[in-house]
């Protein structure tokens, strides 16, 4: 079925078949590897991207039901090399460690600092805790969310 | 010129290098590779844990448009060859060997047991064809617990062992155990469960084999915790010599014991890439990681405990019965050093150890983050159950057991000196940080108001790598290597056979060899990742911080005197007037004589230095004089006795690695174990019904801690006592997970202490929780 949507601010368009998921579609047929897979069952998030402004998991969706979204990856967040702010909080509070969940988080907290950007503690573990890291205990990603959110309160 | 004095990287949180590519999408893992002509395999998997297969037909599946190849367990065996897992020929564990297949050919022995694979243009097709497959099963029983399993007479899942028993009974003794229990006091006598749950790393196992029929080599892109092993785990099996397998790993999305070497699926993928000459990729789903990729623990123990009415631990007399699973491997290596490891830090002057090994139809046993961990989880709930029978505080017959720190120092009675340990301090100092008697008071008070408060500390020490000993500490991966060379570009580059899943290894590592040899932490290069170019190592047994910190000390300065001696040539000064800081070699107190060492590796590239002048050392280290790695914990817990909900309120831990190489990454390491030991007691369990069917295959059943499990946790870092004059780095991996159960379980049991509430198991959810309650002696 040809699709045609907008990732990362460039118009693509493909031909998935129509049981193809998002995350399948991105990852395969768009090389966009970024966004991990580690459930297939919209348990663990890593594969969260934002489509049209909000969070959701890429391997729940077909990429069918993209057809004429606007889709926002990881690898749209620093598409010039630059590291953006939440990544550069999460780089300096050494918030991950093997990576692999790494995409889903940076994306469900974009996302919700966009809508929250005042949140506290509680509220970001909260609006995290759809999203599973097996290494870090999260403390340290829970920190870098709120450094970065601070930072932005301050420039 | 930058300044003489050099900052020192070593100790210092370092920002990862690893950072920028996985926070930008840009890490590779192994389902990221891609190749011309890629094909993708998926597995059929037995539904029954115990059947003989009657018959396998895949001629519906090969007719699907799209699929290239199926293969039966039988087709397989003649693509490979037979023999015994090749980790355990590595590790020499001994012990009657079962003989495997790597797909099930005469009978599965346990539910998700492969038993054919198809191969396909895409994933999608694969798993269409794995439906056409059709198996023809006639049911066994299932042996499904241990007591099933030690009876003789329980219809064994392998012919050649005739029975279902991997490791026979064995029974050692330390001490004078029968005197010592004669003598004492009291004699308590449990019986301690540890339930069966598993890794779950976020990224599963996976590989993509690339077999090149023109030079006949093997490339394998692997999810690894050791390239070396994966190679000759394919090269045995496929019949290749090893020269001819080349794995290849890049980022690998955690791991905590689970890929070590190939699996049985991998090697499969190998030999159909080979059979078809075209590269095959397979990347388990989270249904088969949580069915069929390993599990851990669920271990039995029988425990007598000699002590005195003053709550003098005297003696411990232990039985286990470790469950291996349905293809043994790691299992049977467990016993050994839960029997070592049992006395841990304390004055036990006896033990008598008992062990022994079954398999049954769960799958395999695989290493969890301290396979031995159950040692720690029975002594220090014993301890803890003894002070309950005699009225003593948790910490004063913690503080009164443990082993003084002595010269000579006290030795384990099973063997290991106890140099160095630092347990007295950390069971004072998490005593201090919690203020014991204030929570006391605190308990009290809400206990009044009907709220069930709980404190429980626990401690540990890990040998990693342990102090030196008579025999060699280095154990049977041996020395750790590593080849360090100096590039013309001024670059000190490193290859390590570790293979880093999270450790961030890459940038430890550079920190360590930037300070020996004096470069900026830019100018290091780790690389790991390439059977080809690195060393043998595997990254495990929280070995690296010890061995491969101590090889790339030892490594760079090895090095660095290879550069003053070419350096003393060129600048025509005696080597020891020189010294390389931020990546220049200087005459001491002459800022004008700076040489960039690339200079120097440029200079000796072409030949001025002698014809063989290389600058590339091999380097190999032993552990040096080690030491132990340990510390305590102490958890706040609230228990809901309407809900049974459990809360972790606070979780404090003063720990002791040694020299800290960078205290960002050990308190990642710590605070992760203690997330995996607080989902191991709260959450997570690997459940089966009794038929050997599992209860717990997504994420929705086997549940992982999230963000509003884990509470923050307190690290504080002890001063250690050093014991090498270089290299006091030790292992900080596994702790946590080591430790975190029993202080969980131990504040949950004094939480519910005005229920009279023992507890003798690991696995406390709501549910159990509730039970206790209901059960209670009060």
């Amino acid at each position: 079925m040809d699709i045609t949507l907008r990732i990362n601010g460039v118009t693509r368009t493909g031909s998935p078949e129509p049981r193809k998921t998002l995350a399948d579609f991105l990852r395969d047929d768009l090389n966009l590897t970024g966004t991990h897979i580690g459930c297939e069952h919209g348990v663990c998030g890593a594969c969260t991207v934002i489509v049209d402004g909000r969070a959701v998991r890429s391997c729940l969706m077909l990429a069918v039901q993209a057809a004429g979204s606007e889709v926002t990856t990881i690898e749209g967040l620093a598409p010039d090399g630059e590291l953006g702010g939440l990544q550069q909080a999460l780089w300096d509070s050494h918030s991950f460690q093997c990576g692999f969940c790494t995409p889903g988080f940076v994306m469900q907290a974009t996302a919700y600092l966009h809508a929250h950007p005042d949140a506290g503690e509680q509220q970001v573990r909260e609006a995290l805790s759809g999203n599973i890291c097996r290494c870090t205990g999260y403390q340290s990603i829970i920190d870098g969310v709120l450094l970065a959110a601070d930072r932005a309160r301050q420039s | 010129m930058a300044g003489i004095a050099a900052e020192r990287y070593t100790g210092a949180s370092i920002k990862r290098s690893e950072d920028p590519r996985i926070l930008t999408g840009s890490g590779r893992y192994v389902d990221d590779i891609k190749l011309p002509g890629m094909l993708h395999a998926a597995f059929v998997r037995s539904p029954l844990a115990h059947a003989r297969v009657l018959s396998v037909d895949v001629s519906a599946a090969r007719a699907l448009p799209g699929v290239v190849a199926a293969y039966t367990g039988a087709e397989l065996e003649t693509m490979t060859i037979p023999g015994p897992d090749v980790l355990m020929e590595m590790l020499g564990v001994g012990g009657p060997t079962p003989e495997f297949s790597l797909l099930a050919t005469d009978k599965v022995r346990f539910a998700g047991d492969p038993v054919a694979v198809v191969i396909a243009e895409s994933r999608y097709i694969a798993e269409d064809g794995c439906e056409l497959v059709d198996v023809e099963y006639d049911d066994l029983p299932p042996v499904v617990n241990a007591a099933v399993a030690l009876d003789p007479g329980s219809p064994p899942l392998f012919a050649n062992l005739g029975d279902n028993i991997v490791l026979p009974r064995s029974r050692r003794e330390f001490g004078e155990v029968a005197a010592t229990f004669a003598e004492a006091d009291r004699v308590i006598d449990v019986r301690i469960d540890v339930h069966r749950h598993q890794n779950v790393p976020m990224e599963g196992r996976g590989c993509v084999a690339s077999y090149d029929a023109g030079t006949g080599v093997m490339t394998v892109y692997a999810a690894t915790q050791s390239v070396h092993v994966s190679r000759k785990a394919v090269a045995t099996r496929l019949g290749i010599e090893p020269e001819q397998v080349r794995v290849l790993a890049g980022d690998v999305g955690g791991s905590f014991g689970l890929k070590i070497g190939a699996s049985r699926e991998e090697l499969a993928v190998a030999a159909a890439s080979r059979a078809l000459g075209q590269p095959v990729k397979w990347v388990e789903d989270r249904g088969e990681n949580l069915t069929a990729s390993g599990q851990a623990r669920e271990e039995s123990f029988d425990v007598r405990a000699a002590v005195s009415d003053d709550g003098d631990l005297l003696g411990l007399d232990v039985q286990v019965v470790v469950d291996t699973g349905s293809y043994p491997g790691m299992g049977t290596m467990v016993p050994a050093i839960m029997e070592e490891m049992l006395p841990g830090p304390y004055k036990l002057a006896a033990l008598g150890f008992e062990s022994t090994a079954v398999t049954r139809n769960k799958p395999s046993y695989v290493a969890y983050r301290g396979p031995w961990a159950s040692e720690t989880f029975v002594r220090e709930r014993v301890l803890d159950l003894v002070a309950k029978d005699l009225g003593l505080d948790p910490l004063e017959i913690r503080l009164r057991n443990v082993a003084p720190r002595t010269d000579p120092p006290a030795v384990m009675v099973t063997g290991r000196p106890l140099a160095g340990i630092t347990t007295r301090e950390s069971l004072e100092r998490v005593a201090k940080l919690v203020d014991f008697p204030a929570f006391r008071r605190r308990q009290v008070e809400a206990r009044g108001r009907g709220r069930y408060l709980g404190i429980g500390v626990a401690t540990f020490i890990e040998a990693a790598p342990g102090p030196r000993a008579p025999e060699p500490p280095s154990g049977p991966l041996g020395l750790e290597s590593m080849r360090l060379l100096l590039d013309e570009d001024g670059i000190v580059v490193l290859f390590t056979g570790q293979m880093p899943h999270g450790q961030g290894h890459q940038t430890t590592l550079a920190q360590i060899a930037a300070d020996e040899f004096g470069v900026p932490f830019e100018q290091v290069r780790v690389v790991v990742g390439d059977s080809d170019v690195v060393p043998f190592g595997l990254t495990g047994g929280s070995r690296s911080a010890t061995m491969t910190g101590g090889v790339a000390l030892h490594g760079a300065r090895q090095l660095k005197a290879k550069v003053l001696e070419f350096a003393s040539l060129l600048m025509e000064a005696s080597a020891q007037d020189l010294q390389i800081t931020d990546g220049h070699v200087w005459v001491r107190g002459d800022p004008d004589s700076a040489v960039a060492v690339g200079d120097v590796a440029r200079r000796a590239a072409a030949g001025e230095f002698g014809a063989d002048a290389s600058l590339e050392v091999e380097a190999a280290f032993d552990g040096g004089e080690g030491g132990w790695s340990g510390g305590s914990h102490c958890a706040i817990v609230e228990v809901d006795v309407e809900t049974g909900l459990v809360t972790v309120e606070r979780y404090v831990v003063a720990e002791d690695c040694g020299a800290l190489i960078n205290p960002a990454v050990v308190e990642g390491q710590i605070r992760g174990g203690v997330a995996q030991g607080i989902g191991a007691v709260l959450l997570e369990r690997s459940a089966y019904d009794e038929d050997g069917n599992c209860q717990s295959a997504t994420l929705m059943d086997y549940l992982v801690p999230t963000a509003c499990d884990v509470p923050r946790i307190e690290i504080e870092h002890l001063q250690t006592v050093p014991l090498d004059p270089d290299v006091n780095f030790r292992g900080v991996g596994e702790g946590g997970m080591i430790v975190a159960p029993p202080t969980l379980v131990n504040a949950i049991e004094d939480a519910l202490s005005p229920f009279g509430v023992r507890i003798y198991e690991q696995h406390l959810p709501p549910a159990r929780i509730l039970e206790l309650i209901a059960n209670g002696d009060a």
